[in-house]
Parts: structure tokens; sequence; C-alpha cells
């Protein structure tokens, strides 16, 4: 079970170093925006859920799956919010949007 | 020291090794690209929270990826709000 966790573990921190990497490395806002994505999406919650398999349920794997809750729900937020801003500034957007 | 923190540890060394594309976003290109790399950063940094705790074995130290999850996001969202045309 805890050779589980650390496939878990080391699968979510490989998928977060792979997309901040390539964040950086590809050029152009949106497609940086999108590497944002798999971090939130994917990487924390495995990591989540490694924490959750090395620990077992309790108190302290709750808070720990509440916050990985709160990123995971934040991430594509503040993907869409960024975008809007890119949106509006490039004026593919109206700047008063989305009233 | 817990058999398992060495594992815990090497992982939150390449948690860090994320960040550095996250500190260079946020130091250079645009203001939207900053604004990027000050979102990856705060979920870098709330995962090595989360982590760190784990690797210590101390459960009170996973208040502060809470509440730094809470502020990030927080955060950026003001920022989303300040970078819009006016």
């Amino acid at each position: 079970m805890k050779n589980f966790a650390y496939v878990l573990l080391f699968s979510g921190v490989g998928i977060i170093v792979v997309s901040s990497w390539a964040a950086l490395w590809l050029r152009g806002v949106l497609v940086r925006l999108h590497y944002l994505s798999p971090v939130t999406t994917i990487g924390a919650p495995l990591i989540g859920l490694s924490l959750l398999v090395a620990r077992g349920w309790g108190l302290a794997t709750g808070l720990i799956l509440l916050t990985v809750f709160l990123i995971s729900l934040s991430g594509p937020a503040i993907a869409v919010a960024t975008a809007r801003v890119i949106a509006q500034r490039e004026g593919i957007t109206p700047a008063e949007s989305p009233k | 020291m817990n058999p398992s923190t060495p594992w815990y540890l090497a992982s939150i060394i390449l948690l860090l090794g994320s960040l550095v594309p996250a500190l260079l976003l946020s130091a250079r290109h645009g203001p939207v690209d900053r604004l990027v790399g000050l979102s990856l950063g705060g979920s870098v940094g709330v995962l090595t929270g989360l982590l760190l705790a784990q690797a210590y074995g101390q459960s009170s130290y996973l208040i502060v990826p809470f509440v730094l999850a809470v502020l990030a996001v927080t955060g950026v969202l003001v920022y989303t709000r300040l970078l819009g045309p006016r």
C-alpha cells in the first residue's frame, strides 16, 4: 500500500514538474495558461490521493483533501479569469464583459 | 525519523524544482505571463506545504497550506481584476 502511495506521489510531482517547465519553455500566454491546468487538475489530486493512501482516514487527512479540493476547484476558475483578461486586453471581447 | 521521510523530502525537492519556472515567469515577460507564474507558484507552494507537513509528521503544519490555498486564489483573482482594461 505504501508503494502505491509513492507511485501516486511521484506521478503527481512528475506531472507538475513537466507542466511547469513546459509553461516556461513554450511561447504565448494562452499556451502557458493551458500548461497550468494539469498542475491543479491532475497533479494536486494525485498528491492528495497519495497522502490519503499513506495516512488513512482522519481529521488531518480531511484537511489535506479540503486543501487539494480547493486547489482543484480554483484552477479552472483562475484559468478562465486569466483567459478573459487576455481576451479583453487583445480586444477579442469587450472591456465591460461579462456584464 | 519516519522511514518514509526521505521519499517525501525527495518529492519536495522535485517540487521546488518546478517553483523555478514559476519564479522565472513571474520575474520576466508581460503582466499576464507574470500572473500565470504567480498562479503556478501558489499551487506549487501549497502542495509543497502539504508534503512538508507529511514529511515531518506534524499535522498542525497543515493549516499553512490551507490558508495559502485560499489566499493564493484570492490574490490571483484580484490581479485579474486589476489587469483588465480600464
